[in-house]
């Protein structure tokens, strides 16, 4: 519940920092740069971009890393996420087509398989977990989409945790903060130690500070990369609880444990009765204790590393009580949903998350959330809102985000004069009512035109 | 002096019956100079000091403000614009001042409820040896032509004294709907905002106002800028029965459906092939309201309420529906005429009183800790969109560098729990406060919900440095 402004960095302010080395340092800073430059990528995902009810699809600018002799490639999920074509510069400045292997918004990492026939050079893998604060680090990739640049810095504290921010969540992992020079852009990048091995990924700075900058430990990437490289994709438990550290409740060192300080009305944990406030002991007896904020992330991986539909035993503390409830694990939905562009009434529109499902008190996930709308168009004429929940159409039941673009497309094959929406707009319900024979095209397709055609239609 | 200017006050009313003024300048030297004098010594400077509340922190800022305030009755009434009460800003240490040079007076004013359909206010001078007060007599017809020429009297600014000053326009535009509204053809200087508009015959035909009130969907004037007149019919009745002192308890209590509707636009008609005739399309029914006990269902259509035909089609004739409703009164029981999947049917609503909105909710504050809370009040569940099972009191401020601050808790979060007190309302929270205080442990675990999820805050109370 606290705010700062983490800023993710693909791609705008310049940061000056310098640091004077010994010549024996300043050997094995060349050495290990040595050894990780051959596998230093510079990548440019075209990306799609949802913006004021429109779909764009932009170029940015990203780093990465390849791993394996194959071509694969660890970058940030919110560089290759999204991306309809990804072009990768290598260090020796060829270029290379590369497909997004499969993305992990929870730990933004993102693992990218190159089109090449050869071997490739790639990065020895280090342990974060054997970082030491003060440890001389190196920093590569593409500063503001400047290509194989190398900056120098510390491991400033090796377990720094980071409170959500809107989309931008961590909740399975604490963050190396390092003084070595990250700029956007540096996003995907290698954290280097001095023996050459990759012990972060570079992923955030903080905005407005000087060389205040974040990279993902290289422990969790591991296993995050090993299961999208086997499965496509991150498989994690969920059991519909929020946690905080215990300090929450009590400075008293000798009480253990995690608090629980939500409860999803949707999840396995609010049907087996756990309520906010009860203390978590153990799952399956592993004990799961959290006495400060840097203590969650474990508590939340360990949660989810459970199989999913697996019945496990929960203790919690209520009061003087110890209890023991059985539950069953569902699977952790997506971070973020698909979008989509409904370019005929000029707006967007993602699926429902589980949050925005709770934020808006819905029965179910059964619906599609207004992502933007176009000025002009027959959505923003039918005062549809960003932000609106689309519950019906025409009385249908909307369902999901693929089941509402078959209606809309029927619609508009259709030609029907009149369109009946019912949104939900935060507490309130709301019909709305879609003209599609309003003369107020999107700007794709220009409105003129369609007077024009019209005028002949006339003439003849 | 104050009964010499009555009498000239009166003599105005006389001449009324017979207007006399022609040429090609519309206003002759003699009817401004009668206005001039009859009336420019019913204006006064009303100097104040506003406490503006930021809704997000609860922080309070002060601000002087200065207003034309004009006395409409010989008893001390005055009138000025409405922003001098607007949301979440109060209006202290009012001051008045009549006459000019050495003639000034000063005297303290309280400020009265403002009305809610018309956007001035009124405040009552406070003396116990008042004189017969200059005031003005606003003509009881008040209809105006479009182009026709007006004075405005008024005050010019405080580098000048607060000269009394004039200036002419015309009616540049005239609106129907939502009533007749008079637009001016020139902008206006503040000073001017509340001053009496003169026709050519002489007489006070209403007062110069910048809005509509947000009832009858006044919004949209603030963003046009234009200046209007609000002619007589609109707050005589005001002048003639004034309205109570600004406190809640005299406040007579509005009646209440609790339904949020739309128009039945045409569209909406044709959609759901009806007739064109207008209506009241409920889209949400507030739960636990009389609309909901009557059995009222969201996509009914409402055609008739208590007798009277309801049949907007637009958004801003919604107002006039929601007038009526408020006006019809608590405790009455009413037959509502609606439309349900096109069949006609008729429910008997059993009208409450309107629940309190959150700028009059009940606060407490507390010093332990730095907090100050609100009762969570309907208006609030629906914009924070809470359901029932949420109970607890919002926290409007948090004192800079107190133990609630430390603790990392804001305004806008609810909390539920104080130490192990459930908290409902302001007596609960009051009594767990009470009773932590008599207590003194080392810490305290607050329950609080922050948009849609709940977490806990630890407060460490700072005994020792109390008592120091």
């Amino acid at each position: 519940m606290r705010k700062a402004l983490w800023c993710l960095l693909p791609l705008a302010s310049l940061v000056y920092g310098c640091v004077t080395t010994g010549s024996a340092t300043q050997s094995a800073v060349v050495r290990a740069k040595d050894k990780v430059a051959p596998a230093l990528v510079h990548i440019r995902p075209v990306k799609k971009v949802f913006s004021r009810g429109k779909r764009e699809e932009v170029v940015m600018v990203g780093s990465g890393f390849i791993i394996s002799p194959d071509g694969y490639v660890i970058t940030n999920e919110h560089v290759a996420g999204k991306a309809s074509f990804v072009q990768c510069v290598l260090y020796n400045k060829e270029e290379v087509e590369a497909e997004v292997v499969g993305v992990d918004p929870y730990t933004d990492i993102a693992v990218l398989k190159l089109d090449v026939a050869e071997p490739l050079s790639h990065v020895t893998l280090g342990r974060s977990s054997a970082l030491e604060a003060g440890q001389t680090v190196l920093a590569l990739g593409s500063p503001h989409g400047l290509a194989r640049s190398v900056s120098l810095g510390i491991v400033s504290v090796t377990d720094r945790y980071l409170e959500d921010h809107g989309e931008t969540v961590s909740p399975y992992n604490n963050w190396i903060q390092t003084d070595a020079a990250i700029n956007q852009g540096n996003s995907g990048g290698p954290l280097v130690n001095l023996k050459g091995e990759v012990v972060g990924v570079n992923a955030r700075m903080l905005r407005g500070a000087e060389n205040v900058g974040f990279a993902i430990p290289i422990d969790i990437a591991r296993e995050v990369v090993d299961q999208i490289i086997a499965h496509g994709r991150v498989m994690r438990s969920w059991i519909g609880v929020t946690l905080q550290e215990m300090t929450r409740k009590t400075d008293d060192p000798s009480i253990e444990g995690v608090v629980i300080a939500d409860i999803d009305p949707l999840g396995a944990a609010f049907e087996a009765g756990l309520k906010p406030g009860d203390v978590m002991l153990a799952i399956d007896g592993e004990p799961t204790n959290a006495r400060f904020e840097e203590d969650l992330p474990v508590v939340r991986k360990q949660i989810a590393d459970i199989p999913v539909d697996a019945e496990v035993v929960v203790r919690v503390a209520r009061g003087d009580e110890e209890i023991d409830v059985l539950l069953t694990t569902e699977e952790k939905s997506d971070l973020k949903g698909d979008e989509v562009e409904f370019a005929e009434w000029g707006f967007t529109a993602t699926e429902l998350t589980p949050a925005m499902v709770r934020r808006a008190r819905l029965p179910s996930r059964k619906g599609v959330v207004v992502s933007g709308r176009q000025a002009g168009g027959i959505a923003a004429a039918a005062r549809l809102q960003r932000g609106d929940i689309i519950l019906e159409v025409d009385e249908a039941e909307v369902e999901n985000l693929g089941q509402f673009r078959r209606i809309y497309e029927d619609l508009i094959a259709s030609k029907q004069r009149l369109v009946m929406m019912v949104v939900k707009r935060g507490a309130l319900t709301h019909f709305v009512l879609v003209k599609q024979d309003r003369n107020g095209a999107p700007a794709s397709e220009p409105a003129e035109v369609q007077s024009r055609k019209e005028a002949y239609d006339d003439v003849e | 002096m104050w009964s010499r200017l009555c009498v000239a006050i009166l003599a105005l009313a006389q001449t009324q019956a017979a207007p006399t003024v022609q040429s090609s300048d519309p206003f002759s030297q003699a009817v401004i100079d009668q206005a001039y004098h009859e009336v420019a010594p019913a204006i006064g400077v009303l100097a104040f000091t506003s406490e503006i509340t930021n809704p997000a922190t609860g922080d309070i800022t002060k601000r002087d403000g200065h207003a034309l305030g004009l006395i409409v009755a010989p008893d001390g009434l005055v009138m000025t614009h409405g922003h001098m009460l607007l949301e979440n800003t109060q209006p202290i240490n009012i001051r008045f001042t009549v006459g000019q040079g050495e003639d000034e007076t000063e005297y303290r004013a309280t400020l009265l409820e403002k009305p809610d359909d018309i956007n001035v206010c009124f405040l009552r001078i406070e003396s116990d040896d008042l004189p017969d007060m200059p005031y003005v007599t606003f003509s009881r017809d008040s209809t105006l032509k479009l182009g026709e020429p007006i004075v405005v009297l008024g005050l010019l600014s405080k580098t000048l004294d607060y000269a009394r000053g004039l200036y002419t326009c015309r009616v540049g535009a005239i609106l129907e709907k939502p009533r007749t509204t008079y637009c001016l053809d020139r902008h206006v200087r503040f000073g001017f905002v509340t001053g009496p508009a003169i026709n050519v015959q002489g007489q006070v035909v209403g007062v110069i106002g910048f809005d509509l009130s947000p009832s009858e969907g006044g919004e949209l004037y603030v963003r046009s800028g234009h200046p209007l007149i609000y002619q007589t019919g609109l707050f005589q009745h005001y002048i003639d029965n004034p309205p109570g002192k600004n406190e809640i308890a005299d406040k007579q209590e509005d009646a209440w459906l609790g339904v949020f509707t739309q128009p039945l636009t045409d569209d909406f008609a044709e959609y759901w092939g009806l007739e064109k005739e207008g209506g009241v399309i409920v889209s949400t029914v507030v739960a636990g309201s009389p609309a909901e006990k009557a059995g009222c269902q969201s996509g009914d259509i409402i055609t008739n309420f208590d007798g009277v035909p309801v049949r907007p089609k637009q958004d801003r004739e919604i107002t006039q529906f929601t007038k009526l409703v408020r006006e019809t009164g608590v405790g009455k029981t009413v037959l509502i005429k609606l439309l349900r999947d096109g069949q006609p049917l008729e429910l008997e609503v059993h009208l409450e009183a309107r629940p309190t909105p959150a700028r009059e909710a009940s606060e407490y504050k507390d010093e332990t800790f730095g907090l100050t809370v609100r009762e969570l009040t309907t208006d609030v569940r629906i914009t924070l969109n809470l359901p029932d099972t949420v109970q607890g009191v919002i926290i409007r401020r948090v004192k800079s560098g107190s133990v609630a601050q430390l603790a990392g808790m804001r305004p806008g979060m609810i909390i539920m729990n104080f130490g192990d007190h459930p908290v409902t309302n302001l007596d609960d929270l009051q009594e767990a406060v009470q009773k932590v205080i008599a207590d003194k442990p080392n810490e305290v675990s607050v329950f609080c919900r922050a948009g849609s999820v709940t977490g806990f805050f630890r407060l460490e109370p700072r005994w020792n440095a109390r008592e120091k």
